[in-house]
């Protein structure tokens, strides 16, 4: 047990240092992403035996791969003689990995293969696979990996709530499945990682950091959910348990496929294939209610029809990389109007993320130079965290809900940090 | 009118259009940029190179018309923080070819390498550089040449990007 957390972590705030302490950061790369579950990939990305996509787990390099099974592999991305890098690209296609240093080859599953010039190497090629990620399952296609291998079941960890948000976007499918196949945009940011699932899931800040582009897109979907303070709108502020939020706008639209942006007439195709799959009840609850804003602990943000991970670099830089949702079994113009509406909202150069980027990359900024309270600054450099604390509720089903304005979801996410970081030590 | 024979003349417009673009970029004058594009402006800045189809992949700005519309009202706001204030840049606009050209309908496909300089003031106040080549479909509109394609392939693009919310 760590007791060192509680200290920087209290219910209604935080300390600063906590997004610029290198020791701390050294130890969420350990307690959260080497030993906790993390989002790697979906499926989609990896169709046929032999493709792979590279990725990072915390900052260890990994390739997500498909066998000739159909298992998916999450192996280190290094080769297990000497260390060099095996993939360079992004993504390929191949019956195995051959390290260009000296030749070893290595299966889809990460077992060695063949070593070159066997004769003088004594060890058995049994005892030399790749470092791989202990667990790797899947939810929906949805891809997660747990290095060490005592982070308990994906189910426990994903929970009702975790996989509720996920569902709710794959069921807009009218097959139930969607493709990642749009490829991933990076976005690149100077600020903690931990500023993102904060961010991705504050429901307080659109009137301000989003002014231009509310003032700019007068047609767009956020001013039913989010503006204009407390009594304007109805939607929530959740938390899920085990640090996954959710900002839950269903209440606040005002008529089905607010989220996609337009009427019946233009997707009518779309919407009766939706009835065919689930039924004309639950399809026009899907369609009304669209695709989930949630967060799911640590690094997987589902943006309503985007898919975005947090790829932490160091203390003070990450990476925010996302892509759009494809559907199966709907025409072209549907998935065209996906990239494009992802297109407007996320990545440097839209209309909605790189404001939050600059606000990120600010706080980064004003927390520079602060000491942690037990050296120093216990009186200064707090974020406050209190907002909505006393109106919250506990639900009959765990989840705790307040006014999407309210930082329950921020609360959520630090709750279950403290328990990870002091639990894992 | 092939591009060998194309009239010394009507080059040196081109270049001058070319250097007047990125000129008006680098101030963040938006209205005056804006002036320059035709009614049909694709403004196209991929991920990786300019070899695919955008209705399949993402892309970092794929502007038809009225999005790059909605881009610059936004600029205009004040209030857009990723450029307030806008970032001061220069850019260096070298090595123009014209790849094609068609002096009867009056377009040209010109090509062009640049390195712009960026300070990011919003937050760090950090000396980006952002190196490229552009690819401008341009048309003349009642005897003025106009942009109808804008292709910006960062040599950095298939990599993280930091905030790109001026006008490359």
């Amino acid at each position: 047990m760590d007791k060192r957390y509680a200290a920087l972590i209290q219910d209604d705030r935080v300390h600063g240092s906590l997004y610029t302490d290198a020791a701390v950061f050294a130890d969420e790369m350990d307690r959260i992403y080497r030993r906790g579950w993390v989002f790697v990939g979906h499926d989609s990305e990896i169709p046929k035996p032999g493709d792979w996509v590279t990725r990072q787990i915390g900052l260890e390099p990994v390739i997500m791969v498909r066998d000739r099974t159909d298992a998916i592999h999450v192996l280190a991305n290094r080769c297990a003689h000497r260390g060099n890098r095996l993939c360079w690209r992004d993504a390929g296609h191949g019956n195995g990995f051959q390290c260009i240093y000296h030749g070893w080859t290595f299966a889809l599953d990460g077992s060695l293969r063949a070593v070159s010039h066997k004769a003088g190497f004594e060890r058995d090629r049994a005892d030399m696979p790749l470092d791989r990620a202990a667990q790797v399952e899947r939810h929906r296609g949805f891809v997660f990996a747990n290095m060490s291998g005592d982070a308990g079941t994906l189910d426990d960890h994903l929970g009702a709530g975790g996989r509720d948000l996920i569902d709710r976007l794959c069921d807009l499918s009218p097959t139930g499945n969607i493709r990642l196949s749009a490829g991933w945009i990076g976005h690149r940011v100077e600020s903690n990682w931990k500023m993102w699932p904060e961010s991705d899931s504050d429901g307080y800040h659109l009137d301000f950091v989003h002014a231009s582009m509310l003032r700019a897109q007068p047609d767009n979907y956020y001013h039913d959910t989010v503006i204009g303070g407390e009594q304007a709108n109805v939607s929530r502020a959740v938390d899920h348990g085990s640090g996954h939020t959710e900002l839950d706008l269903r209440p606040s639209y005002s008529r089905e496929l607010a989220w996609l942006g337009v009427g019946r007439d233009r997707v009518g195709g779309y919407c009766e294939a939706m009835v065919a799959k689930h039924g004309k009840e639950r399809a026009e609850r899907l369609l009304w209610d669209g695709p989930p804003h949630g967060f799911i602990f640590p690094n997987l943000f589902l943006g309503e029809v985007n898919v975005a991970r947090i790829d932490p670099i160091d203390v003070g830089a990450m990476v925010h990389a996302h892509t759009v949702i494809q559907l199966e079994g709907v025409d072209g113009a549907l998935n065209r109007r996906l990239l494009r509406q992802s297109e407007a909202a996320l990545g440097p150069a839209s209309f909605i993320v790189p404001d939050d980027a600059i606000i990120a990359e600010r706080m980064q900024l004003g927390f520079q130079g602060l000491r942690p309270p037990s050296n120093g600054d216990a009186r200064r450099g707090w974020i406050d965290l209190s907002r909505g604390l006393s109106r919250e509720q506990r639900q009959p089903d765990g989840t705790r809900v307040g006014h999407v304005s309210d930082e329950v979801t921020n609360r959520a996410f630090w709750q279950h940090y403290r328990q990870v970081m002091e639990s894992r030590a | 009118m092939s591009v060998t024979d194309l009239p010394e003349a009507v080059r040196r417009e081109i270049e001058a259009f070319l250097y007047l673009e990125a000129r008006l970029a680098d101030e963040s004058q938006y209205d005056a940029w804006e002036k320059l594009v035709t009614d049909d402006m694709h403004y196209w800045v991929p991920k990786g190179a300019a070899d695919y189809d955008p209705n399949e992949r993402l892309s970092y700005i794929n502007d038809n018309r009225a999005r790059l519309a909605t881009r610059i009202r936004q600029l205009m706001t004040g209030v857009r923080h990723a450029q307030t204030p806008p970032s001061p840049m220069r850019r260096i606009v070298s090595n123009i070819e014209v790849l094609a050209a068609d002096g009867i309908a009056g377009t040209y496909t010109v090509a062009s390498n640049f390195v712009l300089y960026e300070l990011a003031v919003q937050s760090g106040a950090t000396l980006r550089i952002w190196p490229g080549r552009v690819t401008h479909r341009l048309r003349r509109v009642d005897g003025e040449l106009r942009m109808s394609e804008k292709i910006v392939e960062l040599v950095t693009s298939s990599v993280a990007q930091p905030n790109l919310a001026f006008l490359i």
